[in-house]
């Protein structure tokens, strides 16, 4: 009889862990795929997660109480034998280990499914006392995901790594274990090997922060959810440059710092009143576009920790030196690292600034399910021709990615021209 | 006097959890002061038993998650259910928290706006609680309590602080964390707000 191991699945909540509220079931007892295996509770909502497959379970990982992250082992399962999922007459075809996105019984979100004699038999617990060379020879492991891409990355033999995950899975534990024995005893192992003569590490491993993972997360989500496109221009800002220079001192008399941020967000946040598409959020499953009537706008700003993203709220009901004020709060909540995910909630857009740092132009990565981005260039003195007059004018680059699968290039382009018009003639800004 | 307790969650809005549509909703008054517990909630370390027994309290708990709430007739129950492929909870929260919020704005309430994990608040407090149960993947069973003139002060006997709170409350007791339409000053009637609830909810089911 093979076993089974289900993991607590992405129920599709975002979130990365879940509390154990309720067993349905015990060790020992008979079920059938669909059966309620356990109820978990996420954010507010209990979710009863049922089994995507029939067996007798074997054992329950926690206990009421407990928190279980996603990925971490639930159940395991001894499978009948119709739920062996590939067929055994083959033994070299058998040994064959895949991990396979599977949508299993209903179960919103992915499993890690081992196939064939992968898949942890109870005559295999034995076999882990085996020599290891013969043992990999005869099969490859199991292993997590992130634990394959770390042997690769690090050029390890994952099958050489007895793994002590569930079901025998090979964790990263194991392999930075590994990783850590090689170097003792033979000193040649990849992340220690010394180079060229030097004791100097070639490479260097660390873990990953929770925000890091946060940003790589939603990073992919959004382009696989997004059909990124993008349009570059450039508007010349003269008078609001000379505007923000007289208010700057006045605001300075009141402690408020007025950077040209707070302009580009009143102008983002009237020309979103525009053009709605751009303040809005595609439900594809539910065939509908949800448009927003509020306008918070997200500003991406570059902490020590990595990229987070404040909102400020209700823009269009701002005025500019209440936006500046806004920023600054922001600005000083980042500072002393007081941002709370209450801050980052609920954003309809975002703006990304990296003139400051140098740059030009730029791709930015929408931060769905929002349709738009806005990137802030550096403000250059370039050549512009004013009452048919070349003359040194204020020229700010700004680019914009957006969802192509919500709005059309025509509609991007005229957003953004709404909001350099807006910058042209600051003035309109406070007309509206 | 003295409170009475339901393990089992039978108050009228758990009538719809078996509805045969995608989209359904329930809407009530109660017809007494109940305490309804989250799934993970234990009496005696969410709610004040003795306050409990002395206003006559009934404690049921609920099949959702969350923390608990008090119930009255001066409170509206606003219970749904979706149903659908690629749903999830935030989905669910967002998409009923924005008819809601819909709801009240258009009856003239300012600052509405959805906090925390599912709050709904006016400013900085809150004015609606409402939790989850996902009988099966797809299949969300939505419930909400919408404050209309409950007294504060109950509440604040009633319930001891969560285990867990939303960012903004900021460790705030329930009696400056929590308000009432009354409260804030607004003269609308319960059958006015659930006539416009109803409204907004039917047009949902339309589409």
């Amino acid at each position: 009889m093979a076993k089974y191991i289900f993991k607590f699945p992405d129920i599709g909540e975002g979130l990365e862990e879940g509390i154990i509220l309720e067993w349905k079931v015990k060790k020992g007892q008979r079920i059938e795929a669909g059966d309620i295996l356990v109820v978990m509770e996420t954010d507010k909502v209990a979710a009863e997660i049922p089994s995507p497959k029939s067996g007798t379970i074997t054992q329950l990982f926690g206990k009421e109480g407990d928190v279980i992250k996603v990925g971490e082992a639930l159940v395991e399962i001894e499978l009948e034998a119709g739920e062996e999922t590939a067929p055994l007459e083959d033994p070299a075809k058998a040994t064959k280990v895949e991990a396979v996105e599977e949508e299993g019984a209903g179960v919103v979100g992915t499993l890690e499914v081992a196939t064939g004699a992968a898949v942890m038999r109870a005559s295999d617990e034995g076999l882990e006392d085996k020599p290891q060379a013969q043992e990999t020879k005869k099969r490859k492991v199991l292993a997590t995901p992130v634990a394959r891409a770390m042997a690769k990355d690090l050029g390890v033999d994952i099958n050489q790594i007895k793994g002590t995950g569930p079901g025998g899975r090979v964790t990263k534990k194991d392999i930075l274990q590994y990783v850590e024995r090689q170097s003792k005893t033979s000193g040649q192992t990849l992340a220690t090997q010394p180079a060229y003569g030097t004791q100097e590490p070639r490479v260097e491993v660390e873990q990953l922060s929770q925000i890091r993972k946060t940003i790589a997360h939603n990073m992919i989500r959004s382009k696989h959810n997004a059909a990124h496109m993008a349009v570059f221009d450039e508007v010349e800002i003269s008078r609001l440059v000379e505007i923000r220079s007289r208010y700057k001192e006045i605001y300075a008399r009141e402690g408020i710092k007025l950077t040209y941020l707070p302009f580009i967000l009143k102008a983002t946040a009237l020309a979103l009143k525009k053009h709605k598409a751009l303040n809005a959020e595609m439900d594809l499953e539910g065939g509908k576009m949800i448009y927003k009537k509020y306008y918070n706008i997200g500003i991406a700003v570059d902490t020590p920790r990595g990229l987070i993203v404040p909102v400020i709220r209700d823009v269009d009901r701002l005025s500019i030196k209440q936006i500046a004020i806004e920023v600054q709060n922001i600005t000083r909540k980042v500072e002393e690292n007081k941002i709370t995910l209450d801050d980052m909630r609920d954003g309809t857009f975002s703006i990304t600034s990296y003139g400051s740092i140098g740059g030009k132009f730029a791709f930015p990565v929408i931060n769905y399910p929002q349709v738009g981005i806005l990137g802030i260039g550096r403000i250059t003195e370039q050549p512009v021709v004013r009452d048919g007059q070349v003359v040194v004018g204020k020229v700010l680059p700004l680019s914009i990615s957006a969802d192509h699968r919500v709005v059309d290039g025509a509609e991007v382009s005229r957003f953004l021209n709404t909001i350099m018009s807006y910058l042209a003639d600051p003035i309109s800004l406070m007309m509206e | 006097m003295g409170y009475c307790y339901k393990d089992k969650y039978d108050l009228p809005d758990i009538q719809i959890i078996d509805s045969p549509r995608n989209f359904d909703f329930f809407l009530w008054q109660p017809d007494r002061l109940y305490i309804v517990l989250g799934r993970s909630d234990k009496p005696d370390l969410a709610v004040n038993m003795a306050e409990a027994g002395r206003v006559n309290a009934c404690i049921v708990k609920r099949p959702s998650g969350g923390h608990a709430v008090v119930l009255s007739p001066r409170t509206i129950v606003i219970s749904a259910i979706m149903k659908g492929h690629g749903l999830n909870g935030r989905k669910v929260f967002d998409r009923i928290n924005n008819i809601i919020i819909n709801v009240l704005t258009d009856l003239g309430v300012k600052q509405v706006m959805q906090r925390g994990i599912s709050d709904i608040a006016i400013g900085q407090k809150k004015i609606l609680g409402s939790s989850i149960y996902r009988r099966r993947p797809g299949h969300y069973f939505y419930h909400a309590v919408l404050n209309h003139s409950e007294d504060i002060d109950l509440i604040d006997r009633l319930l001891l602080h969560p285990r867990r709170e939303p960012d903004y409350r900021q460790g705030r007791r329930h009696k400056e964390f929590v308000t009432s339409l009354t409260r804030e000053g607004y003269n609308l009637t319960i059958s006015q707000i659930i006539w416009a609830l109803g409204k907004r909810f039917g047009q949902a089911m339309q589409q």
